[in-house]
């Protein structure tokens, strides 16, 4: 890319993420995610139709599918400022759905928020397959899905499975919904299928699949960056002994450490972006999205286990904030693959790709 | 509260170890009641009591205090059997501040009156006790406190907060270091009181932890007046008092109890997720079972010396330290074996053995209370190390 190319691209990423924050701000209370919490849906309808008329699910969908074809780079900062927010809204999964149903009505449909499709892809834990056990031949779905984030919320279903994908109703008959809570607030839902009604649609969720973790990487590194800014700030201004606690120097060590995980996992996330948005193909492309995602739960989850130490007793508390990142944290770092998981595949791709 | 008529034990110690320890444990696994093995979560009065007065009325409840004061006047070695013994069993732990502090505490500075009027309502059930220690701008540096009694008369007068104060929502009583002199150096102001919760003035707001317990509370004294009989020690005696305590609960915290039960519920979740025989898995595992073996041999070193009769130095700090990085680097460990199940705010299954974010999320504070481990750390490196500065 040409260095003016480069700089369009930067300029564009920092428009995307200023946009962000009316909706998903980086400062300032989180009254509105407590509220949401352990309650269902989990998430506000209405905020997500106004990120869906901010175009964000449909960032990565081309032009005439009603997207504004963007980039991974575009993408992901919004999903870091969504992880920085924590906000519940389901953008990652329901940007999934649209992705493989791109030039579809349904697709359509989730993109002005009229619907929210969600996909049910996983049928076991630590996994990326797709495909599983489910049959949805003749119309009829049969299977389990899991984990399947926000689905009290959804409705209907993108299911995948061994005679490609399907949409499924929610309120169908043969369709059982159940939930259960997650440490955020939200929820994952299990969907058992049998005999339910269901429509084929073309396409398939493997590409949309790599994008969500790779978003759910750059979701990680917003929840890491804000809580490591809100622990320095306590560093900084809370006194013991008579000084900022931040003044003893195994605290400024610990910080400077944390420090070196958030930029680690921002090099990772934001090179692995421009590197699919320069046309990265290939296992090589598969390695690069795995290297960001490993880095991107590991970090994460060190950032958010030292926020809640280096508060002290505050930090062991619903009531102050740290405790809602780690809680987060603890919801993403294993979605769309744990850091073993894509370790494991890195090893097995990077071999002969230029990411080994 | 209700309270039980406890019972004069008789004297165990002419058992000989291994008696006394099958003693213990058939007593145990005829009498703990087992919904309350291992509970996830620190239990209420309201769930524990059960336990409490059986072991009141057996007169067990307070191992370590002498059989004139009602306790089992245990020797040291026997004392560590039947809390080994509790362990094993997933003996829960009950309201004890009052068998553990408070108990021990007057026996060896409080006044007659003091032992006589408190010991049998501990006894008996009746008195339940918290510590307020730590304030909102007092934690780990705990001398400079604020709170603050004025002496009127026979009365002393309180105001100002504690915080974090574990189970003040079950509590009668609140053992309490206050100030009592601002001129003086900030360890010599201090005084230890003890305090009835409900004397007007005094109120509670629990805390909910981010395990979604109200486990710990702010406790608010607005004009709180109490008789100035209640001061254990002397005025402005307070800190050393406190520090009579601690050493005690240093020991219990570098216990590999918690590392062991969470190493086999590890073991538990990897069976269930399938990864058991993975060659990393076993790597891992084995490296976290080595770092228990290591923990308990140390320990073991510690205990020694408490048999002995001797007193512990400033290096039990470690214990501390290893044991409770140990348990949060095993949670640490099922939170990646979980996989997508670690994002769960229930167990998983409806199955308490499989529960891995909840005791990820239970581990979290052991590393900050009771001194956090950067406070250990620095206790080694100058009491132990004699660094510089
Ligand atoms: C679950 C739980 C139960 C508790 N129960 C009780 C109770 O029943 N009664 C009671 O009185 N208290 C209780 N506490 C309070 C506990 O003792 C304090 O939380 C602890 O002393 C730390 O104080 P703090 O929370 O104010 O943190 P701070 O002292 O503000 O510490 C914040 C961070 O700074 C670090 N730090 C502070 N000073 C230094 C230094 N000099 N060098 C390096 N690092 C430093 C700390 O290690 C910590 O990481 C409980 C706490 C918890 C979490």
């Amino acid at each position: 890319m040409s260095a003016a190319a480069s700089d369009d691209r930067a300029e564009s990423v920092r428009l995307i993420r200023d946009s962000a924050a009316g909706l998903a701000p980086r400062t300032g209370d989180l009254r509105r995610i407590r509220a949401l919490r352990f309650e269902d849906p989990g998430f506000d309808r209405a905020v997500w139709k106004q990120m869906c008329e901010m175009g964000w699910p449909g960032l990565r969908l081309p032009e005439e599918a009603g997207g504004s074809a963007l980039g991974m780079a575009e993408y992901c900062a919004i999903a870091e400022e969504v992880g920085a927010a924590l906000a519940p809204e389901p953008l990652v999964s329901a940007t999934m759905a649209a992705r493989a149903l791109a030039g579809t009505p349904h697709a359509t449909a989730i993109l002005t928020g009229e619907r929210l499709i969600l996909p049910a892809w996983q049928e076991r834990p630590n996994t990326l397959d797709t495909k599983g056990d489910t049959t949805t031949a003749g119309g009829k779905a049969n299977g389990r899905k899991i984990f399947i984030p926000q689905a009290a919320g959804a409705d209907a279903f993108l299911v995948s499975g061994k005679d490609g994908l399907a949409l499924v109703e929610r309120d169908a008959p043969g369709v059982t919904l159940t939930t259960e809570r997650t440490q955020d607030g939200g929820n994952f839902g299990t969907l058992s299928l049998e005999n339910a009604p269901c429509t084929p649609v073309p396409g398939d969720l493997t590409e949309a699949l790599e994008e969500a973790a790779l978003a759910t990487a750059a979701s990680l590194l917003g929840v890491m960056d804000r809580v490591f800014a809100m622990t320095v700030d306590y560093l900084k201004t809370r006194v013991q002994f008579g000084k900022p606690i931040g003044s003893f120097q195994a605290l400024q060590h610990r910080a400077a450490d944390l420090k070196i995980q958030v930029s680690l996992s921002r090099a990772s996330v934001e090179s692995v972006a421009a590197a699919l948005d320069n046309g990265l193909t290939g296992p090589a492309r598969l390695a690069a999205i795995s290297r960001a995602k490993a880095r991107a739960s590991d970090s994460g989850m060190l950032v958010c286990r030292q926020a809640i130490q280096l508060h002290g007793g505050i930090g062991y508390t619903d009531e102050a904030d740290p405790g809602l990142f780690l809680r987060k944290a603890m919801v993403l770092c294993n979605l769309y693959g744990s850091a073993t998981l894509h370790r494991t595949r890195f090893a097995t791709l990077a071999v002969d790709s230029d990411e080994g | 509260m209700t309270a039980v008529t406890p019972h004069q034990p008789e004297d165990l110690n002419h058992l000989s170890d291994d008696a006394f320890r099958q003693h213990i444990r058939q007593w145990i696994e005829a009498n703990y009641p087992p919904e309350l093995r291992n509970p996830p979560k620190r239990l209420h009065w309201s769930e524990n009591q059960v336990w409490y007065f059986k072991l009141a009325e057996q007169g067990w409840l307070c191992p370590s205090w002498p059989r004139e004061h009602g306790g089992m006047g245990l020797s040291a070695g026997k004392q560590i059997i039947m809390v080994e013994e509790y362990e094993r069993h997933g003996v829960a732990r009950t309201n004890d501040h009052g068998i553990l502090m408070v108990g021990p505490l007057l026996i060896a500075h409080g006044t007659q009156d003091q032992r006589d009027f408190f010991l049998p309502k501990i006894l008996a059930g009746e008195h339940i006790w918290c510590q307020g220690y730590s304030e909102p701008n007092a934690g780990s540096d705990l001398a400079s406190l604020r709170t603050e009694a004025v002496a009127d008369g026979d009365d002393w007068i309180i105001n100002g907060s504690k915080i974090w104060t574990t189970l003040a929502n079950d509590a009668n009583w609140i053992f309490l270091l206050v100030r009592t002199d601002k001129t003086a150096k900030k360890q010599e102001g201090i005084t230890f009181l003890l305090v009835p919760m409900d004397t007007p003035g005094i109120t509670v707001r629990p805390i909910w932890t981010i395990d979604l317990h109200d486990e710990f509370c702010e406790v608010f004294f607005d004009n709180v007046r109490v008789p100035q009989k209640w001061t254990v020690g002397a005025v402005n005696q307070g800190w050393t008092m406190a520090k009579a305590l601690l050493g005690h609960e240093r020991i219990y915290l570098g216990s590999a109890k918690l590392s062991q039960y969470a190493l086999d519920r590890l073991k538990t979740l990897a069976d269930r997720m399938g990864v058991a025989e993975d060659p990393d898995f076993i790597d891992r595992y084995t490296r976290l079972k080595l770092e228990i073996a290591d923990l308990k041999s140390l320990h073991a070193t510690y205990v020694d010396v408490v048999r002995r009769g001797e007193e512990l130095g400033p290096d039990v700090s470690m214990l501390k330290v290893i044991q409770t990085e140990l348990f949060q680097k095993i949670t640490d460990t099922m939170m990646e074996v979980a996989g997508e199940n670690a994002a769960l705010l229930e167990p998983m299954e409806g199955n308490r053995e499989l529960n891995p974010s909840g005791l990820f999320l239970q581990a979290r504070p052991s590393t900050i209370y009771g001194g956090s481990n950067e406070i250990q750390r620095n206790i080694l490196a100058k009491n132990v190390l004699r660094l510089p500065g």
